[in-house]
């Protein structure tokens, strides 16, 4: 007897409450027919062989799925993730870059602000990617169990379920044509660390000098801050546009024409904004000149040339890129 | 059996049991009777399939089940219900159906392999 009740517990503690009374009583009688009517325990055993794992029998009357995801929404679970994830990277990577930079105080050497901030990305990103990995699953559990796991039909990335229709919304993407993710999270990365550094620039970008072994630190600005924020209205749209083109070649993911058209506009547009700032000769800082010049030992006009020299260098070598760039696109447009 | 075969053989089952129990549900039976008529019938359900299954029918209403307790151990009847044999001869239909066309298919591999 001791080992029917062992074997009725077995399977009834795995099952909801309200069942377990009934589920009991059928399991007792269902057993106590199975045996002869004075039974041995080797009977008992065999009976209970019959009935198989305790475990298994309790599985299989349960109606919620033991997987804790399922087919159903499997699917719209890796859309989910796919989605979220590229998103927690970045902003992860966004919100660590602009902090550093806007808290940077010039007492430490750039470079070892850089190596430090590379580890603590790494681990916000391990950090954001757990956090995002077990809600996310929290949350399918949660719709696979209660929500959407009593229809029959499984849950799509479009969120209801299948129908034909659902074709006519697949992009089928040409691999030549495609834009990477990682191509525009990319872009995004970039544009948002040259807008923080537009603001920025009078701490950031200057002369560093060691002094005393204390690591370098700023001497002096390169560049003149309030001639620079005067061009905001124009810089500020244009940081906006970059942001936005982003944001629609995400959608779009493949190159079109029209994506290489306003694409090629921005570029452009945006470049000539860059050479129309750095051709402002009020730009650099007027202190800059004289305390080369004595640096170097050489005259003002030699350091005037050479600055002269690396702003027109710059810019040729982004005009070349920029091209370079639009040609790319022009060509996947049309490959 | 191995495993493969196993599978396959499971799977194969897996609908005709349903189809099975709902043909012995006629007359009220309790668990055990149902597993003896079933084995006589030479139809091999493991009890641990069985008794969910009929959980399952009664919950979608295809059986009714009530407790006896006259005798001296209680005993669980299930019995089939109105849209239970309203399912159960649809399912019948379909049933032979597939055997028929089935076998068409079969037979016809056989011939081709004679010629």
């Amino acid at each position: 007897m001791k080992l029917i009740e062992a074997y009725i517990y077995e399977v009834t503690r795995r099952l909801p409450e309200k069942l377990r009374e009934d589920i009991a009583l059928e399991l007792r009688s269902t057993i106590e027919d199975m045996l002869p009517e004075h039974f041995s325990e080797d009977e008992v055993k065999e009976a209970l062989s019959k009935l198989g794992d305790p475990a298994h029998l309790a599985a299989s009357y349960r109606d919620t799925p033991m997987h804790v995801i399922g087919p159903k929404v499997y699917d719209a679970y890796l859309w989910t993730m796919k989605m979220i994830v590229p998103w927690a990277i970045l902003i992860t990577i966004l919100v660590h870059v602009v902090e550093t930079i806007v808290l940077f105080s010039g007492e430490e050497s750039i470079l070892s602000v850089v190596i430090k901030s590379i580890g603590i990305i790494i681990a916000n990103i391990i950090h954001v990617l757990i956090q995002t990995f077990f809600w996310v699953t929290i949350v399918f559990i949660f719709i696979e169990r209660i929500g959407l796991a009593k229809s029959n039909g499984s849950i799509t990335t479009y969120g209801s379920e299948w129908t034909p229709e659902q074709l006519k919304y697949v992009h089928v993407i040409s691999k030549k044509k495609v834009i990477p993710r990682s191509e525009i999270i990319f872009g995004l990365v970039w544009t948002a660390i040259w807008v923080v550094l537009y603001f920025n620039a009078d701490r950031l970008a200057g002369v560093y000098r060691s002094s005393d072994g204390d690591g370098l630190q700023m001497v002096m600005p390169a560049l003149n801050q309030s001639v620079l924020m005067s061009y905001l209205p124009i810089v500020l749209p244009f940081a906006l546009l970059e942001i936005g083109l982003a944001l629609f070649k995400w959608k779009e993911r493949q190159w079109t024409m029209k994506l290489v058209a306003i694409n090629a506009v921005s570029k452009v547009v945006s470049l000539t904004v860059f050479i129309v700032i750095a051709s402002n000769p009020a730009l650099i800082n007027e202190a800059m000149i004289p305390y080369l010049a004595n640096v170097l030992e050489i005259n003002s006009s030699s350091v005037q040339n050479f600055i002269d020299w690396a702003v027109w260098t710059i810019i040729a070598t982004i005009i070349v890129t920029v091209a370079i760039e639009i040609y790319d696109s022009y060509r996947k447009a049309k490959a | 059996m191995e495993p493969l075969m196993e599978s396959f053989t499971t799977e194969l089952r897996r609908g005709t049991l349903t189809l099975a129990v709902l043909s012995q549900l006629r007359t009220p039976q309790y668990g055990y009777s149902l597993v003896q008529r079933l084995e006589k019938a030479g139809v091999a359900i493991e009890q641990s399939t069985l008794y969910p299954l009929l959980r399952r029918l009664e919950k979608q209403a295809l059986l009714t089940s009530s407790w006896d307790t006259t005798e001296s151990r209680p005993r669980k009847y299930y019995v089939i219900s109105e849209y239970g044999s309203d399912i159960y001869e649809q399912l019948k239909k379909e049933w032979e159906t597939m055997t028929a066309e089935l076998k068409t298919l079969l037979e016809g591999d056989e011939n081709d392999e004679a010629d």
